[in-house]
């Protein structure tokens, strides 16, 4: 995808640049990390790992880099940060400490049921979606489809410079 | 006061029961004292001084006078103006409702008008001048009439007319001498029409509350018809059917209704969105908004599938991004993944020696299909190939593709040859023959490409 024209311009170009850079201290981080850790585990599981890993911190990147500004960065941010807790939970701490700001954001997530709408499947790809009109969820898809792709842009020109 | 007398019995019979203002008395006292003035000139200026003197009550409910109004059609029978005088003299005494007083007034007015018009035109003798007064004072009676309780003014002047003598509006007609009011049909809806003319100025004057002359004297036609309908038709609405016409006009054009204006802004608001999904999103030359929005959905699903597949390729190796890929082909349909899932299953095998997974079975089996289907017709097992995203292609050619784009996978491929050899064993086709998919090759080559809605590309530098 091309870079738009006018304002937008340079709004992805800033968006691009500062993923990539977060996104490439994240694969650094990721790198140390398994250098040292993982020994024990086979190999498939540890490529499936990694690859969650990267996809990750690719999301998590892009999400910090929008900010909260955003309905689905928010969302994606909670889900992450959730998943992790979770994990983390599972093998050492309790979660009573974060309980609270996860029900903040319990809170925020409104339940609204409507009658089958051709959007449903919109609303479950774009993260948060469920609780967004269509008209906020037109809105932010527009702004999820530039960030996704200047995010495939930069994994991609990443892989191509790693694998040549 | 003999008249008198035989009023006040009719009066008190159809009076309601509740007490007159003197108020209204000394009023009448007044206007007549006042408005008996000869040195007037025309109609109007008597109208004028008529209803300029008199202190207009709330005009709210002037026709709710139903029972004073009665009084003189069918009780008055001399035709003098001395009657009249006394039965306004009668009328206020027997009520003293605050409602009626403005219509009281009214009617108070167009007796005494009626009168005073009748002096004006003994005085002047002038037949223009007693049409006009006729056209002022009968619409008033028959106000009076229409009030009284519902009494079509048809009805009311024929029955006046045909009374042939009582009434005082048959006195009005005598008095007068007049060609256009003698007692004929023909006359009477002729003088219909005048009537209706001033008694629509008349009843926007009521309603209104308006006193000057323009209102009385010449009036526009819109106005006119407009009222003449509803006195014709309903009978007791006088001026108000002008005023909700304007207002449904300016609904219709305006569209002032809140809702309708929410409705309309949510619209644009959503139609904006879409104009600028539709520039992100390739291939949006769809016009309609559901087919937009599948669109939109999958290009959604294919953007994070191309993440998906970056995450996976960066470990390197088509091995990594088969399971993935075999993955994505249950979670999202579209041609280019279920051409990957294929893509993905072949190159899954292709390492068979790293990844032990249920897709060998799928492979295996789909070699032995096209290997069945291959004995039997080529083209059927052609199209088998083909709905599964795969091709058939000379050995030869594939190890150089794959020797010329990546060195690591080429013993993979050539794994997958020695598999397909041994299947094909028996089978006529010729061992040089592979099956390949076109997707298998890029996907070695980084994985983006592969996922490429392109999907037939193979290039790769």
């Amino acid at each position: 995808m091309t870079t738009k024209h006018g304002i937008g311009t340079t709004h992805t170009r800033s968006i691009k640049n500062r993923f990539a850079r977060r996104f490439l201290r994240s694969l650094l981080k990721m790198k140390r990390s398994n250098r040292l850790g993982t020994g024990f585990q086979s190999d498939e599981e540890i490529r499936k790992r990694n690859t969650q890993r990267i996809k990750t911190a690719a999301d998590r990147s892009m999400a910090r880099v929008v900010g909260p500004r955003k309905i689905w960065s928010r969302a994606l941010l909670f889900k992450l940060r959730n998943r992790a807790r979770i994990q983390v939970g599972l093998r050492k701490r309790c979660l009573v400490s974060k309980k609270k700001k996860v029900l903040r954001k319990e809170k925020k997530v409104q339940v609204i049921s409507r009658e089958p709408n051709r959007a449903d499947n919109l609303r479950k790809l774009v993260p948060g979606g469920d609780s967004m009109d269509i008209c906020c969820l037109l809105e932010e898809t527009a702004h999820y489809i530039k960030c996704l792709a200047t995010q495939v842009k930069v994994m991609q020109s990443i892989a191509d410079l790693y694998s040549t | 006061m003999r008249p008198c007398s035989r009023e006040m019995q009719g009066m008190n019979s159809l009076l309601n029961p509740s007490s007159q203002i003197p108020l209204q008395d000394l009023q009448n006292q007044q206007i007549q004292n006042s408005h008996f003035d000869p040195n007037l000139s025309s109609n109007e200026d008597f109208l004028e001084q008529m209803l300029s003197s008199c202190s207009w009550a709330d005009p709210k409910s002037p026709w709710d006078l139903n029972p004073p109004t009665n009084l003189p059609f069918p009780t008055n029978n001399s035709s003098s103006s001395a009657k009249h005088r006394d039965l306004f003299n009668e009328t206020p005494s027997s009520n003293s409702d605050s409602n009626n007083v403005g219509f009281r007034n009214s009617f108070d007015e167009s007796v005494i008008l009626a009168s005073k018009l009748r002096q004006h035109q003994i005085s002047c003798g002038n037949g223009a001048a007693v049409s006009d007064a006729a056209k002022m004072m009968l619409p008033q009676q028959l106000l009076m009439a229409v009030a009284r309780g519902g009494l079509s003014l048809n009805d009311d002047i024929d029955g006046s007319l045909s009374q042939g003598g009582d009434g005082s509006i048959q006195g009005l007609f005598n008095g007068f001498g007049a060609g256009s009011m003698n007692g004929t049909d023909g006359a009477s809806n002729q003088s219909m029409q005048h009537f209706n003319h001033p008694q629509a100025r008349l009843a926007a004057v009521l309603q209104g509350g308006a006193m000057q002359s323009p209102n009385l004297g010449a009036h526009g036609a819109p106005a006119t018809t407009a009222v003449m309908n509803q006195p014709q038709a309903s009978g007791s609405n006088g001026g108000a059917p002008a005023q909700p016409r304007q207002r449904v006009r300016a609904r219709r054009g305006q569209a002032t209704d809140p809702h309708s204006i929410a409705e309309r802004l949510r619209r644009e608001r959503i139609a904006e969105r879409m104009k600028a999904l539709q520039e992100l999103v390739p291939n949006a030359n769809k016009t309609d908004k559901a087919s937009m929005l599948d669109e939109i959905i999958d290009y959604v699903k294919f953007l994070q599938l191309q993440v998906k597949v970056l995450s996976m390729s960066r470990l390197g190796g088509a091995a990594a991004v088969a399971p993935l890929v075999a993955d994505m082909s249950s979670e999202a349909g579209g041609d280019c993944i279920q051409a990957n899932d294929n893509g993905g299953s072949l190159a899954r095998t292709t390492n068979g020696n790293q990844t032990a997974s249920t897709n060998d079975n799928s492979l295996t089996v789909t070699e032995h299909q096209v290997a069945k289907m291959m004995e039997e017709d080529m083209g059927t097992a052609m199209q088998y190939l083909q709905g599964k995203g795969l091709c058939l292609m000379p050995i030869s050619l594939a190890t150089a593709i794959s020797t010329a784009t990546c060195h690591n996978r080429t013993s993979g491929i050539i794994n997958s040859h020695a598999h397909l050899h041994q299947s094909n064993g028996e089978g006529p086709t010729s061992p040089s023959m592979s099956v390949l998919t076109v997707q298998s090759m890029t996907m070695g080559n980084g994985g983006g490409d592969g996922v490429a809605k392109d999907a037939a590309s193979v290039s790769k530098p």
